[in-house]
């Protein structure tokens, strides 16, 4: 036991020793926490530039332009007065939309025909194009309910029963868990625990490769009698990564969320419960790795590009339903899979610990596997005759 | 300038030799870069998510109810997979992951529809799971108002209106709407066409410092220089030509990939495509070279690309825009090569733009060939010439 502790305080005089672990460990655990929410600080797009073709040129269409304008979705960037000109201002990026009011649009409406007014919306940005066209239908619908209601109460209606009968049937949509649809509230809970992952398993391959190149020497063979054995390394590791990234846990879920005002419905225990396996699945998959890696820089050429794959196969941002079997089988390996599934549901939706036991095991089936990989990779990388150390651990 | 020409070649002839000294050229270059393209592409396959499951919670039990659920069963976005008795089994489901939305149907709600008092559908959907959400918001809205347009219909029929009176009354002005440039919705067109790049920045960049930096590293490289003839720009222009060249055609690839293969439209200038993706390698390999001069320290320099290539998708703009971001955030997003490109690529593949609309983007990228090596072509010199530099970790 005293050599796990042993082991577990060694790693710390190494990370502090090295200042490129250090960065990786320290550093961009909090750089990154600070710098990749920035771009979605807003939350939500708002004001949308949108261009305007009014070829009616009445009272009614610059009432429907006004409208366009209030609403919170778009504003009023231009007016044109040919269609193709307010085209060329869509593709170069000046607007993200247009609304053509066609020639006689007032005329019909005022001998109770219907009237056309058309909408264009970029979908070269997909979340630009949502905003247009949501903003541009909601002003066009807000005016012809307006119109309807008038002609049912000039018809004798009484206001609520005219607005009733217009829409017999209406959808009351109610977003769950993230009711502003906010951006920032959507990516980053999930991005924080893909950053966890990423710097665990690039930090400890880099001291991997670090101890590897330096010396050739295995990390773990301080000659003598006093060498410890390979699960006592194991669990000295495990051990030392582990409270490091709790702490970090503790500023990520605890302090960030609040500065960041995310919706947070857990218990911070069960949150808890969720993370332990989650990080000691990493740990044990970076102990596992960092066999492979010989020089210091290794992991981290080898590891970065598995960040973009990583968060697009969690499916927090495509669903699970959408990816072949296959794929998703595979992606399992990668604790990051059911690490942001399963803790989304606890942190942001409240679920239970049985509610996402699924994930859970999971996640602790992960540990199981890449202990014995780690086990392999670190009993490689020990000289003969350890394992067999009488103290035991 | 024949002398020249021969240092250049000598150069990347011994770069060339140089590529079987590690496994991570072949890595780098050939394995993960398709490794990351067929692992997106699979991910993506089903292009827009479809089949998603949502929970019905029926306390009506009309004959309405029933159609309501199986109208939103038919929609190409939903499948309804569960029925529930109350909303409190809806919202465990969602927290389970196992379903995306769960639509509620109020007792009395066919009555109420019928006498035209006012009746309600409730769709409460996931909303933190924000693309599912919105598709499934998006078709549910469609769904209601599809049911709610046929009942008044229906009730105005029977009052006496002539069918075409009857539908210019229920809806006095008609939205006409036009999807500008990706008409599919396609969320592998887009979003294949902007991580593909992504990727493929991410292994320029690793390969370009690690070339450069690997020659510090360990002290080669004052034979390096002396194979350039002591110039230094021949020595680095002949030690990133055979990469320039690679990734070039790996880019070539990637476009025939997205543009012939997948179908990603492809309506602008191929002239304009080839260019840019040109530009895109030779932009990320300048700033390789500028990154190996700020730190003369391979690791630190993977750190550095880890940081400024890793996390760069955030910034580019394509999934919450540009024009929404903080200015650090905008200003941090025009400093990486991939915001023009993705830009340029969106322009001309997607949108089908005039070229004039690229010259923008195409500037900017020839902004950072010309620039990043020109500030640090002194420093790096010394850095060749000094053995004080090599064999930093």
């Amino acid at each position: 036991m005293k050599k796990v502790f042993l082991v577990w305080w060694r790693e710390y005089r190494s990370i502090l020793a090295d200042p490129g672990a250090l960065l990786i460990l320290f550093g961009a655990v909090v750089i990154y926490s600070i710098v990749y929410p920035i771009p979605y600080s807003p939350e939500v797009l708002k004001e949308v530039p949108v261009g305007v073709v009014d070829l009616d040129r009445s009272a009614l269409s610059r009432r429907l332009i006004r409208m366009v304008d209030a609403n919170e979705y778009v504003r009023v960037a231009f007016r044109e007065t040919q269609l193709a000109r307010a085209e060329t201002e869509v593709l170069a990026g000046k607007a993200g939309g247009i609304l053509l009011v066609p020639e006689g649009f007032q005329r019909k409406i005022l001998r109770g025909e219907q009237a056309d007014v058309g909408v264009f919306a970029d979908a070269g940005y997909l979340l630009v194009y949502r905003q247009v066209y949501t903003g541009l239908l909601h002003a066009t619908r807000t005016l012809s309910a307006g119109i309807e209601i008038r002609r049912r109460r000039a018809g004798g209606m009484a206001e609520g029963q005219a607005l009733a009968s217009r829409d017999p049937l209406a959808l009351i949509a109610r977003p769950l868990f993230n009711p502003a649809t906010g951006y920032a509230t959507y990516v980053v809970p999930a991005v924080l625990l893909l950053i966890l992952q990423q710097t665990l398993l690039i930090g400890i391959g880099l001291l991997g490769g670090t101890e590897r190149e330096t010396s050739g020497i295995p990390p773990v063979s301080d000659p003598g009698r006093d060498r410890p054995a390979v699960l006592q390394v194991l669990l000295g590791k495990t051990a030392a990564y582990l409270a490091l990234y709790l702490v970090y846990s503790c500023y990520y879920f605890g302090i960030l969320y609040r500065v960041y005002r995310f919706p947070q419905r857990a218990e911070a225990g069960t949150v808890l419960l969720f993370v332990l396996p989650f990080l000691i699945s990493v740990i044990l998959l970076g102990l596992a790795l960092s066999a492979l890696f010989h020089h210091r820089e290794s992991a981290m050429q080898a590891l970065l590009f598995t960040s973009i794959p990583a968060i697009f196969l969690s499916g927090f941002a495509w669903p699970p339903e959408a990816i072949p079997g296959w794929l998703r089988i595979l992606s399992y390996l990668l604790p990051s899979t059911a690490g942001i599934s399963g803790f989304l549901r606890v942190n942001q939706m409240g679920a239970s610990l049985s509610e996402v036991r699924f994930e859970w095991l999971i996640l602790w089936g992960l540990c199981v596997l890449y202990s014995g990989l780690a086990w392999f990779s670190l009993a490689r990388s020990t000289p003969v005759g350890e394992t067999r150390d009488p103290n035991g651990a | 300038m024949m002398h020249n020409r021969k240092g250049v070649f000598r150069v990347a002839r011994r770069e060339c030799g140089r590529f079987a000294s590690s496994p991570i050229y072949p890595l780098l270059m050939v394995v993960f870069p398709l490794l990351s393209f067929g692992v997106l592409w699979a991910t993506f396959q089903q292009q827009v998510p479809r089949h998603l499951p949502v929970a019905v919670c029926d306390l009506d039990r009309s004959m309405l109810s029933r159609s309501v659920a199986r109208m939103i069963d038919a929609t190409p976005t939903m499948d309804v997979a569960f029925q529930v008795e109350g909303p409190a089994a809806g919202e465990k489901l969602l927290r389970e992951g196992k379903a995306y939305a769960f639509v509620l149907m109020p007792h009395g709600m066919e009555r109420d529809a019928k006498r035209g008092t006012g009746a309600e559908v409730v769709g409460y959907y996931n909303a933190q799971w924000l693309l599912p959400g919105s598709l499934i918001n998006r078709d549910l809205r469609k769904v209601i108002g599809t049911v709610s347009a046929a009942l008044e219909l229906r009730a105005r029929q029977l009052r006496g209106e002539m069918y075409a009176a009857a539908r210019a009354h229920l809806e006095p002005i008609r939205v006409d709407s036009h999807v500008l440039f990706n008409p599919q919705l396609n969320y592998l067109y887009f979003l294949l066409t902007t991580l593909l790049p992504t990727m493929l920045q991410i292994f320029i960049l690793l390969v370009a410092t690690h070339s450069i930096g690997v020659e510090l590293k360990e002290g080669s490289a004052g034979e390096w220089l002396e194979a350039a003839g002591h110039s230094v720009w021949r020595a680095l222009v002949g030690k990133l030509l055979p990469y320039t060249v690679h990734f070039f055609v790996l880019g070539l690839f990637m476009n025939s990939l997205l543009f012939r293969y997948l179908g990603v439209p492809e309506r602008g200038s191929i002239l304009v495509i080839g260019v840019g993706t040109v530009l895109f390698v030779l932009a990320y390999q300048a700033m390789g070279i500028a990154l190996v001069a700020l730190t003369a320290n391979l690791r630190l320099t993977t750190s550095l690309v880890a940081f400024y290539s890793g996390a760069s998708f955030a910034f580019t703009g394509v999934t919450f825009p540009t024009m929404a971001m903080p200015a650090t955030a905008r200003v941090w997003g025009e400093l990486l090569p991939l915001t023009h490109y993705l830009r340029l690529l969106i322009q001309q593949a997607i949108r089908g733009a005039p070229y004039e609309v690229s010259i923008p983007a195409l500037l900017a990228l020839l902004a950072f060939i010309v620039l990043a090596p020109l500030v640090s072509l002194r420093r790096m010199g010394r850095l060749l010439e000094e053995p004080g530099y090599w064999g930093r970790t």
